[in-house]
């Protein structure tokens, strides 16, 4: 399994793409910041990191179908999946060592954007522990859409595909957090608790305000493992049909 | 060493596999003979744990694909039609990882990967990426990565299809070698090649087993009818209306007339039916120039065993188009 998860992430450290992807995650990060600083209000010049992950995170989230895309898809072009299927390995080792690497990608992307804070640590005054919260909640949160992407990867042949896929979902997620507060949905106080409760922005909410929450915690690793387990059946499935 | 039982494969309404069973022994380089869709890459998938099969059992030196997969795959290398390689890995590397998923000890990778690119003459290329590398070298290279992990077992999907033929030769003198001390199961379209390198074949049509022996055994049992090769002066209408009045002549065919002699073949019921020909032909002032016995080769007993009497020769056979996609994955 480590041998998967070596060269999954040679595949994106020994290429551009890795580089190419953070160098567009840290634009759009300096951005923001940039955006932010400038915004600041000259009485208080008071940045909050957490909120400007929590504005930002609609950018950011579009960046993961990107890294999650070529996974499965281009192992099915290439005819490499015969190579990994007819190893030793088992279906869920080769899921879990895709979804290791390009975790440790993300994970190398969201050091490199330590430098924001790292900066401004030296020009004023950082709150560490608020700010921990809120990389762990867009590190886990990240985890959910990584085992997403890489579901929708498994399930075409194409690339391009897998990522526009990717998007769509990840608008879809986008949509439902706002769609819980709506006006309709709070009429309903059924629809609003399930939606809220499946909403991942609105816990994400806690986390920036400096709040881990165990629920919170439990629901986005279980998130990620139930979309793991589909992806590891979805893929047994079409070894059996072959439809 | 491999023990096929009942195998079926459905892809959806289509049925790839009806049913098949036969072994490979040890130490022994098994044929795997049939035209386009007959299944053969199917079987091969399924025996490397590619695929499940609907139904049946594989058992791997004693270990169930199925539900002993990680130990029966251990003793299996497969190379697929399609050489399995990331065109974006340098040769080294990519054997390097494919001794890493094959559970090789982290001592051992080194050597093994030395060996099998020695083995396949690609030592010089061990920097290349393989994406520049040609068809040949990247069938060289599919083949060195089922070397790795030392299996008992190979199976090898059409292994030489894109040589060229020193590359060929060269292959078929590798399957030869690793026969040795391996047990080998490898398909093929070319008749010379599996008669050239294998013991005994298994011949596929439309999913089902129509025959399983040595070479030898499978000539021998078709040759109840002898051939002969006939050439003979005279008339083309003269020899044919000869020949066809003699009792125990069944068959003339490949008839070709030139320079006042005519050539063909004739199938006799017995040897004997030989010398009424000679005399009959003799008497008609028709001198022979040329006959001779001749046994069926595997083509013929290829022909035979598929029952297909329309078709002329093997090539067309091998030429038709399938009727389902062995592999979906590729007809998507």
């Amino acid at each position: 399994m480590f041998a998967l998860y070596k060269k999954e992430l040679q595949a994106f450290f020994f290429s551009p793409f890795a580089y190419v992807l953070s160098a567009l995650f840290m634009l759009i990060f300096s951005f923001g910041f940039v955006t932010s600083i400038a915004n600041l209000d000259s009485n208080t010049l008071k940045f909050s990191f957490p909120e400007f992950f929590y504005n930002n995170f609609f950018y950011f989230i579009f960046i993961i179908p990107l890294l999650t895309m070529r996974s499965f898809a281009d192992e099915r072009r290439g005819g490499t999946e015969v190579l990994l299927y007819s190893s030793p390995l088992s279906v869920t080792q080769i899921v879990l060592a895709k979804f290791l690497a390009i975790t440790t990608v993300f994970l190398f992307m969201i050091v490199l954007s330590l430098f924001f804070p790292i900066y401004a640590a030296c020009t004023g005054k950082v709150i560490w522990s608020s700010l921990i919260c809120a990389y762990s909640g867009f590190f886990l949160w990240g985890l959910v859409c990584i085992a997403l992407g890489m579901l929708l990867s498994s399930l075409t042949g194409n690339a391009i595909i897998a990522a526009i896929l990717g998007e769509i979902v990840m608008e879809g997620l986008l949509f439902l957090d706002q769609f819980a507060a709506t006006k309709l949905v709070e009429t309903y106080p059924h629809l609003n608790s399930v939606v809220t409760w499946f909403s991942m922005q609105r816990r994400f909410i806690y986390f920036s305000q400096g709040m881990f929450r165990l629920e919170d915690l439990v629901f986005f690793l279980s998130a990620a493992a139930l979309v793991l387990c589909w992806n590891i059946f979805s893929i047994e499935k079409r070894r059996w049909s072959h439809a | 060493m491999v023990e096929i039982k009942n195998l079926t494969k459905h892809y959806g309404r289509n049925i790839a596999l009806r049913g098949i069973s036969f072994e490979i022994r040890d130490h022994e380089i098994l044929g795997f003979l049939g035209p386009n869709g007959a299944g053969k890459s199917t079987t091969m998938n399924i025996i490397a744990g590619y695929l499940p099969a609907t139904s049946g059992t594989v058992t791997v030196n004693g270990f169930d694909i199925t539900e002993q997969a990680a130990d029966a795959k251990k003793c299996i290398g497969y190379l697929p039609e399609i050489p399995p390689v990331y065109p974006d890995m340098r040769v080294e590397e990519y054997l390097v990882f494919c001794a890493g998923i094959k559970g090789v000890k982290r001592a051992d990778v080194r050597k093994q990967v030395e060996s099998a690119m020695e083995r396949l003459h690609i030592t010089d290329m061990r920097r290349r990426l393989i994406r520049n590398l040609s068809k040949g070298y990247k069938q060289r290279v599919g083949f060195a990565q089922a070397l790795l992990g030392d299996p008992k077992i190979l199976i090898l999907d059409e292994p030489t299809v894109g040589l060229d033929p020193a590359q060929v030769s060269e292959v078929r003198a590798l399957i030869r070698d690793l026969g040795k001390d391996h047990s080998i199961i490898f398909s093929s379209h070319i008749l010379a090649e599996v008669s050239a390198v294998c013991e005994r074949v298994v011949i596929i049509t439309k999913g089902e087993i129509r025959a399983v022996d040595t070479i030898e055994n499978l000539e021998r049992s078709m040759t109840a009818n002898t051939l002969l090769n006939l050439t003979a002066e005279g008339e083309k209408d003269t020899v044919l209306r000869i020949l066809k009045d003699i009792r125990g002549v069944k068959d003339i065919r490949d008839v070709t007339a030139a320079d006042g002699k005519v050539s063909c073949k004739i199938t006799l019921e017995t040897e004997n039916v030989r010398n009424e020909i000679m005399s009959s032909l003799m008497a008609n002032g028709c001198n022979i120039a040329e006959m001779s016995m001749a046994k069926l080769d595997l083509e013929q007993v290829f022909l035979k065993v598929t029952a297909n009497e329309k078709r002329s020769s093997l090539q067309d056979l091998l030429d038709e188009t399938p009727d389902a996609p062995e592999n979906p994955y590729d007809a998507e």
